[in-house]
């Protein structure tokens, strides 16, 4: 056991990924702890809703399972999963919007009980970010989400989406003046 | 309408200019506009702990139908494979037994070979590398049971029962053998010792005669 243990620190995603391959489904387990909550952050600004993006999250993670002899390069398999996520964050949009089910849902995401007093103010603005956020079209919420919570430069942004930086910075342009014009009761 | 920001503000925005680099009118858009994205919430988002069982429990079911359904492709690709299958009865008079066995034949079949190997007594098709399946068939009317045993069994006469076709006398039943040589005898009603008539055999040092079936990764040979 205490073999497997460290095999499991130490295991790059590819080795994973082949040993998944090769039969061995239980070491699938390593990358859906090592991923989990990495994409959530993106996810639930996404998706508006922590609870709808954990479903994709899950989604995304079966069905890299599912297809994971897809998966051409294996020591890329982050990036992989992320546009499978992606994919999935769109797709969820769509859906809804032909529900007519928007995603409203953004109280949730700053419920953690661990947030110290006195940031009221803060918070209120983050609440109403968010909420225009969801007025975004999908590509401007994305870049958005990428650059200023995720922390990405555009140039990686451009890595994981296929974009061009320059369509990118046009659609992050739009997003700041859209964003200006529904937060202007909070500026 | 709100106008839209500066595009010097958006370069701000963008991290290629910094506040003190834009030109004093803009500052105050400027501030205004870092506070906007400023706003943007950075804590990590942590899902529900049973979402890793939830994956998990999923990719098991999904891996276990995926293997179910490659068994029942391969199962059903080998049932509508043409084959040759050939049968071949010896009738012997048995003499401690005569009257009540008429006589006794073997025949091996390998199954799953792609071309035929012309063996007397057998056709082979092998399959698996490590073992082949291979078929036993006795003639014996009368019979109220019949088994094969041999060293592949550990010359248990329980281990290999034959089943009757129908009312014909002929039992059959089909086994996987490891490579390699094999003796083995039938037995009937769990007390005759029975050698196959088709096949060579040996002596087993107590009187009685062994068959003797060679499987190979080839296939099987009598």
């Amino acid at each position: 056991v205490g073999v497997l243990l460290g095999l499991e620190g130490e295991a790059t995603d590819a080795e994973v990924v082949r040993a998944v391959l090769a039969g061995d489904v239980e070491r699938y387990a390593v990358l859906v702890r090592r991923y989990r909550d990495r994409y959530a952050r993106y996810a639930s600004r996404m998706l508006g809703s922590r609870d709808v993006a954990e479903d994709a999250v899950q989604d995304a993670l079966v069905r890299a399972f599912d297809r994971l002899a897809d998966c051409r390069e294996p020591d890329k398999f982050a990036g992989w999963l992320f546009l499978i996520l992606r994919n999935r964050c769109f797709a969820e949009k769509r859906r809804r919007q032909r529900q007519e089910r928007p995603l409203d849902s953004t109280d949730e995401l700053f419920a953690a009980p661990d947030r110290p007093d006195g940031v009221y103010e803060q918070l209120e603005r983050a609440r109403a970010l968010e909420r225009a956020l969801l007025h975004l079209t999908p590509e401007q919420r994305e870049v958005f989400v990428l650059k200023h919570t995720e922390g990405l430069a555009y140039e990686e942004i451009a890595g994981v989406t296929g974009a061009t930086v320059a369509s990118l910075k046009m659609r992050m342009h739009r997003a700041y003046d859209r964003l200006r014009e529904l937060m202007k009761e909070h500026l | 309408m709100t106008a839209g920001y500066h595009l010097l503000v958006k370069r701000l925005l963008d991290g290629e200019l910094t506040l003190a680099e834009l030109p004093p009118e803009l500052r105050a858009e400027g501030e205004e506009a870092l506070g906007l994205v400023g706003a943007a919430d950075r804590a990590p988002v942590a899902l529900s702990p049973a979402l890793e069982e939830r994956v998990m429990a999923t990719v098991r079911r999904h891996a276990a139908s995926s293997q179910a359904a490659s068994l029942g492709n391969r199962a059903w690709r080998w049932l509508n494979t043409p084959r040759d299958v050939q049968v071949r009865l010896r009738v012997r008079p048995w003499t401690v037994w005569a009257g009540v066995l008429a006589a006794a034949a073997a025949l091996a079949l390998l199954l799953g070979r792609p071309t035929p190997q012309a063996v007397p007594g057998a056709q082979a098709r092998g399959g698996v590398r490590d073992s082949v399946l291979v078929r036993f068939v006795l003639y014996a009317p009368g019979a109220h049971r019949v088994a094969v045993a041999g060293t592949f069994n550990q010359w248990d006469r329980g281990a290999a029962p034959l089943v009757p076709a129908g009312r014909s006398g002929v039992w059959t039943t089909t086994l996987a053998l490891p490579v390699g040589q094999h003796q083995y005898a039938f037995v009937v009603d769990g007390a005759r010792w029975v050698a196959d008539p088709g096949a060579p055999a040996v002596d087993d040092g107590f009187g009685r005669r062994n068959s003797i079936v060679a499987v190979t990764a080839q296939g099987a040979r009598l």
